[in-house]
């Protein structure tokens, strides 16, 4: 009778456990702070000011951060000036006056925004700069060390374009938009390994402004003048592969390094593939966007804290392609991300 | 051509003279060049010169033969850009890359064709009809091709051969510029066609009232003048694989409409001939690839080449002063 009893308080107690366990595990299905993150997110509005949409990078981005917006129920408008620097100060001061809860702004240069920024900051709205820094430090910049991106292909150069079996010094910079942030702070990178490796010369110092004819005429002109010129390096894939082109028609693709940075669209490994370019600098707009898309969750989640008072920095990954690994995930097509 | 002979050839006297100040700036110019800079004299750097103007001036070719009717085409880097964009953007769907040329080539041709009529029949000024046909034309390509940057399919050859091959030492797209420009010389010069396009640019009110067809006229050229644009844009694919529409947002219109006005044919119509557009073009050429070869800054590169420009016209404006005899109704 005894063991019947203990028998009977012990199976109690078990149901009683189980019991207990079920209902705690009822109240832990919701997973623990995610009603007020969906909260947080929800009905939120959030503009996107960038320079042009038609870029791979953008395209890019704005695949992952609609997925994110769909998913998490905020709206993200993209107001698109199309390479307009005017219509760019329209769409920032019209994105001002609505009062979103985040603009993301994509700078021109480091000048044209930096009041904007300014305003909008103070005005309460909390803004994320992506790739192309403003002088306004604003709450959140998510893009390129630009600096080390600098350093990256000088010193890419450096190897190939010092020591006894370098077929000259001499090496191109075919810059961007002189005005444009990755521009000033790549420049900065790029002096600081030219100081390092004084015997580099750099020959020609020229703007293509993101466009490849432009970029294969100076590069033309420049082997005319420098027929053993050893590297060039760039800012934009899409742009260098006109130097690629003017280098392969002078038949001196063995003889000059062309080294740039680009989204890592797959277009940019085609051009490896082609012998038009030798290394890209791959910063994955892809990731660029996960991050941001973080940030963007950050930015919404607390409301609480003011505009421009905690500034915080996120630099992306950068990947060295070149042709050994110009595969995968280092050559993304926009229908992969989505 | 009742009119046209005489007075054509009083004005082709007369502006011939901003031609030859022109070409003096630009024989100056090279002296310096070839005395001070090394390799710039050599036969490279002078094939560079003409290879990287070959789309400046089949572009600049185009507008002045609209320019001589007394019309502008500002569409012409729009119609470009997406007439080439379009061509491949089909291709992609699996279509015969040349047969995709084809189709774009008709493509441009209609748009040709609108802007013709928007100018001829409905009698829209032309610098408002193209200004707006240009950014149609371009923003319904933008909302079309996801990219600005459209890449040829690779192994094409004749499109490889436009890029890299040369007949006789001398590349496909100088080859292409020079006949482009040829057969527009021979047309405007030695065709009956080609003199209506004078008198109706002379005074197109006087050629409708003697009983010329100016309307077709008119959209004839448009339609030319566009597919000489595509024209440029397949030379620009050859050479950098791939097509980029946004050069619709550069200066690169103006530069054609520049080499057009610098070279001596007047907006007014009527005057000039390709041998102007050859020498604006080329005075443009050396200038650029003397400064690239001396590194100046995009400042100063734009700069100078302005103060050069400004100065061209100046000079012709002291050598020819403008008065009532020479300067026409609609001289801007």
């Amino acid at each position: 009778m005894k063991i019947f009893k203990k028998c009977l308080l012990a199976g109690m107690t078990a149901l009683a456990l189980m019991g207990a366990a079920q209902v705690a595990s009822a109240q832990e299905t919701d997973q623990v702070g995610r009603a007020p993150y969906l909260e947080s997110l929800k009905g939120k509005k959030v503009i996107f000011v960038p320079i042009s949409q038609g870029m791979d990078l953008n395209q890019a981005w704005v695949m992952v951060w609609q997925r994110h917006a769909a998913r998490y129920g905020f709206t993200l408008e993209v107001r698109d000036p199309n390479g307009d620097t005017n219509a760019g100060i329209r769409a920032m001061q019209g994105a001002i006056a609505e009062k979103p809860d985040l603009i993301i702004v994509q700078n021109p240069d480091v000048q044209t925004y930096a009041r904007l920024l300014k305003q909008a900051q103070a005005a309460g709205i909390k803004v994320l700069q992506v790739n192309m820094q403003s002088a306004t430090q604003t709450d959140s910049y998510v893009g390129n060390d630009w600096i080390e991106m600098g350093r990256l292909e000088m010193g890419e150069l450096a190897k190939h374009c010092t020591g006894p079996n370098a077929v000259s010094h001499k090496v191109v910079w075919l810059a961007g938009v002189q005005t444009g942030a990755a521009n000033i702070y790549m420049r900065t990178g790029i002096d600081e390994v030219l100081k390092a490796n004084p015997e580099l010369q750099l020959v020609s110092d020229q703007p293509a402004d993101y466009i490849s004819e432009k970029a294969r005429q100076i590069t033309e002109t420049v082997l005319q003048q420098h027929p053993d010129l050893c590297g060039i390096m760039g800012i934009w894939d899409n742009a260098e592969v006109g130097a690629g082109a003017a280098v392969a028609a002078a038949g001196k693709q063995d003889q000059v390094t062309i080294v740039t940075n680009g989204a890592g669209a797959a277009t940019g490994c085609e051009s490896i593939k082609n012998g038009l370019l030798d290394v890209i600098f791959n910063f994955n707009a892809p990731i660029q966007g996960e991050i941001a898309a973080q940030q963007i969750s950050e930015l919404l989640q607390h409301p609480d804290r003011q505009a421009g008072s905690e500034k915080t920095i996120f630099f992306g990954p950068i990947t060295r392609v070149d042709k050994t690994n110009a595969t995968g995930r280092n050559c993304w097509k926009p229908e992969d991300i989505k | 051509m009742p009119g046209s002979g005489k007075s054509d050839g009083r004005r082709l006297g007369f502006k011939a003279s901003q031609e030859v100040v022109v070409v003096a700036i630009s024989v100056m110019l090279f002296v310096v060049f070839s005395a001070t800079l090394n390799n710039f004299l050599s036969r490279g750097n002078v094939i560079a010169i003409l290879k990287n103007v070959s789309i400046l001036g089949t572009l600049a070719v185009g507008m002045g033969f609209v320019v001589v009717g007394r019309g502008i085409d500002l569409t012409m880097v729009a119609v470009m850009v997406v007439g080439v964009a379009f061509s491949i953007w089909i291709s992609t769907w699996g279509i015969d890359f040349t047969l995709a040329v084809i189709c774009g080539a008709i493509l441009v041709a209609v748009i040709g064709l609108f802007t013709g009529v928007m100018v001829a029949v409905a009698e829209v000024p032309p610098i408002f009809a193209t200004l707006a046909i240009a950014s149609s034309v371009y923003g319904s390509g933008r909302i079309v091709f996801a990219s600005d940057v459209l890449y040829a399919p690779p192994d094409i050859a004749w499109l490889k051969f436009v890029g890299n091959g040369s007949v006789l030492g001398i590349p496909m797209s100088v080859v292409i510029f020079g006949a482009v420009a040829a057969l527009m010389g021979l047309f405007l010069r030695k065709t009956r066609f080609g003199r209506l396009v004078y008198a109706t640019g002379d005074n197109p009110n006087a050629a409708r009232t003697t009983g010329l067809p100016t309307r077709p006229i008119i959209v004839t050229q448009y339609v030319i003048s566009a597919l000489i644009a595509f024209t440029a844009g397949i030379i620009m694919t050859g050479l950098v694989t791939g097509i980029d529409t946004r050069l619709y947002n550069s200066s690169l219109i103006y530069d054609v409409l520049l080499v057009v006005v610098l070279g001596g044919i007047g907006l007014s119509g009527g005057q000039g001939g390709v041998r102007n557009v050859i020498a604006g073009t080329i005075l443009v050429g050396i200038l650029t690839n003397g400064m690239t070869i001396l590194n100046f800054s995009y400042t100063s590169q734009n700069l100078i080449k302005s103060v050069i420009l400004l100065g061209a016209l100046a000079i012709d404006a002291i050598i020819n002063p403008r008065d009532e005899q020479t300067s026409q109704s609609g001289d801007i």
